[in-house]
């Protein structure tokens, strides 16, 4: 029996590498391997057309820290995810905990509330894009009539386009920190809140003192997810905007996408994607380090 | 009606109101998508005009657009997706969580560490390694990306992980290889993790706009999302046609969706959980 639990165990490890060969390869092929190419790309110069390819050093980053586009897409990532994180948290927590009153008809304000998420991104954009048309658009036309002589002129206006498409981003994102919101604060005991209106705290303080620590590895996990989703931000821009106007809504990702598929220069948009790389790893090593401050596992 | 249950309903009421006023660019959507074009804008605006229903933006669509093409690959390229992925994550999962190997752990750290990295970047690469093989501007240039999911494979190994030893002991006791066990009591016992991720995995890829963007030249190719773009700039101003068009997007996800709600939320909170 020992002798033979032994040459199980060894079966098992040969099948268990056999059976996670082919996605350690494609994680190899697929994602490895392209973040080793990316940065050999951003070092170096590959003609799509003639395959002519030569080492050029660091060229391309300097290119970049010279290039005032670069400063600027970086900017407006910035400011998106100044505007886009917050407010999906911001939402996501309100929908979720009026979800989690007693309400009539409940499930149907659920779906409502989640139904832009499940929906197919393209299509919403398509929507928008006319729903807020600066002189005919339903919105604007019933801001006139409400006697609002000058509505803002949306994607059309460089001081509202981004703020407008990361709104947009948000109402888009927003039903998945709602759901996963409400799974959090289902998960609060009733005893806490029990105790506190013993102790006669009001809601405010029920909420800010007992179920934000409470749900807040939730929150920052969701705090994460939405880092790096604003970072990665792209449809809006490429549906409504092209980047315009006047470059206020592009941003890094929108940058690379251009460098490589219109001007077709890898190289560029290479260095800049280490960069959007290189971002997205400090902004989750700081997020993670402050976490000791205001995450409370139980 | 006592005056506790009056505000119950009226404040069940107000939150209702507030959810429509969050949809009501997907209500304005199916509104626009039976007017004609000159009513599109029209002041003041009637939700349905009885009586005049316009039937033929949909007829439009369907008849003259390539849409049941788009429609064909969407369904291709996302079942085909959905179902390599479930294969591979099912047999990896296994593999890291239950089976384990020399330095399974390591390796399945290395590939936790590479979920953050952004999308744009790999593609990039891929994009030239497509070229070099010739599979750009085919199908599988969509389909390949989506195989390995590292918060799919994720999510079956912590399913196997507190998978009773017993159940596979007595398995093998029975005589049945690694395998044979896999196949007669592991698999079909991970079938709720199984179809979590296919729903996950279903919306996701149905949603994919940058990959056919970058990857797709011919337009026989085209899915929903490329080809919703495609007409809007060809018909910018077809406003009427754009909705219906929108709206035909959506109605397939919408149905699956509300038809599986409670398992898709569900499904969401699980992968939240523990991703």
């Amino acid at each position: 029996m020992f002798v033979k639990g032994y040459s199980l165990e060894r079966r098992e490890r040969r099948i268990g590498l056999l059976f996670a060969l082919p996605t350690v390869i494609g994680f190899l092929v697929f994602i490895l391997l392209p973040i080793v190419a990316v940065f050999l790309l951003s070092i170096s110069k590959l003609d799509l057309m003639s395959n002519e390819f030569s080492w050029q050093g660091f060229k391309y980053y300097s290119k970049m820290i010279q290039d005032s586009d670069f400063w600027s897409a970086t900017r407006n990532t910035a400011l998106y995810l100044v505007i886009y994180v917050p407010l999906t948290l911001a939402l996501g927590l309100s929908m979720a905990t009026v979800l989690n009153k007693k309400l009539y008809m409940r499930g149907v304000t659920r779906t409502f509330f989640i139904i832009p998420y499940i929906t197919t991104y393209v299509a919403t954009l398509v929507v928008w894009n006319v729903f807020l048309h600066p002189t005919d658009g339903p919105l604007n036309s019933l801001l006139m009539s409400l006697g609002i002589a000058h509505p803002p002129q949306y994607m059309v206006d460089r001081d509202w386009a981004l703020p407008i498409l990361a709104i947009i981003g948000s109402w888009k994102d927003v039903g998945y920190h709602c759901i996963l919101f409400l799974a959090a604060l289902q998960g609060v005991s009733n005893d806490y809140y029990e105790a506190s209106s013993i102790d006669g705290a009001g809601r405010w303080q029920r909420f800010r003192s007992i179920t934000l620590p409470l749900i807040s590895p939730t929150t920052f996990m969701l705090l994460l997810i939405t880092i790096i989703g604003g970072l990665q931000a792209f449809n809006q821009m490429a549906l409504l905007t092209k980047g315009g106007p006047a470059f206020s809504t592009t941003t890094l990702t929108y940058h690379i996408y251009r460098s490589a598929f219109e001007f077709y220069d890898f190289s560029y948009a290479s260095a800049v994607g280490m960069f959007l790389f290189l971002l997205t790893l400090v902004i989750i090593v700081i997020n993670w380090q402050m976490q000791k401050k205001w995450v409370f596992y139980q | 009606m006592s005056q506790s249950s009056f505000r119950g309903v009226s404040t069940s009421i107000l939150y209702l109101l507030i959810g429509l006023i969050f949809i009501t660019p997907l209500l304005w959507m199916l509104s626009t998508s039976f007017k004609f074009e000159s009513q599109v804008f029209e002041r003041p605006f009637s939700f349905v005009h009885w009586g005049h229903i316009n039937w033929d933006n949909y007829k439009t669509i369907l008849l003259d657009t390539p849409f049941l093409t788009w429609f064909k690959n969407s369904i291709i390229v996302t079942c085909l997706s959905v179902l390599l992925r479930l294969a591979l994550s099912v047999t990896a999962g296994y593999a890291f969580g239950f089976l384990k190997f020399k330095y399974s752990g390591a390796i399945f750290f290395l590939m936790l560490m590479t979920l953050f990295i952004p999308y744009q970047l790999t593609l990039l690469p891929q994009f030239i390694a497509y070229r070099f093989v010739g599979i750009l501007d085919t199908r599988w240039a969509l389909i390949i990306p989506n195989m390995v999911d590292i918060l799919s494979i994720f999510m079956v190994r912590q399913f196997y992980m507190s998978f009773p030893r017993e159940l596979i002991s007595a398995a093998y006791m029975e005589g049945s290889g690694v395998i044979q066990s896999f196949i007669k009591v592991a698999l079909p016992l991970a079938k709720t993790i199984l179809v979590t991720i296919g729903l996950l995995s279903f919306f996701m890829i149905w949603d994919q706009y940058y990959q056919p963007l970058i990857f797709l030249k011919s337009a026989d190719l085209y899915t929903i999302p490329i080809g919703l773009q495609s007409f809007q700039t060809q018909f910018g101003k077809a406003y009427a046609q754009q909705m219906a068009l929108a709206c035909l997007a959506i109605v397939p996800v919408l149905i699956i969706f509300l038809a599986l709600q409670k398992q898709f939320v569900e499904s969401v909170v699980s992968s939240g959980i523990k991703g």
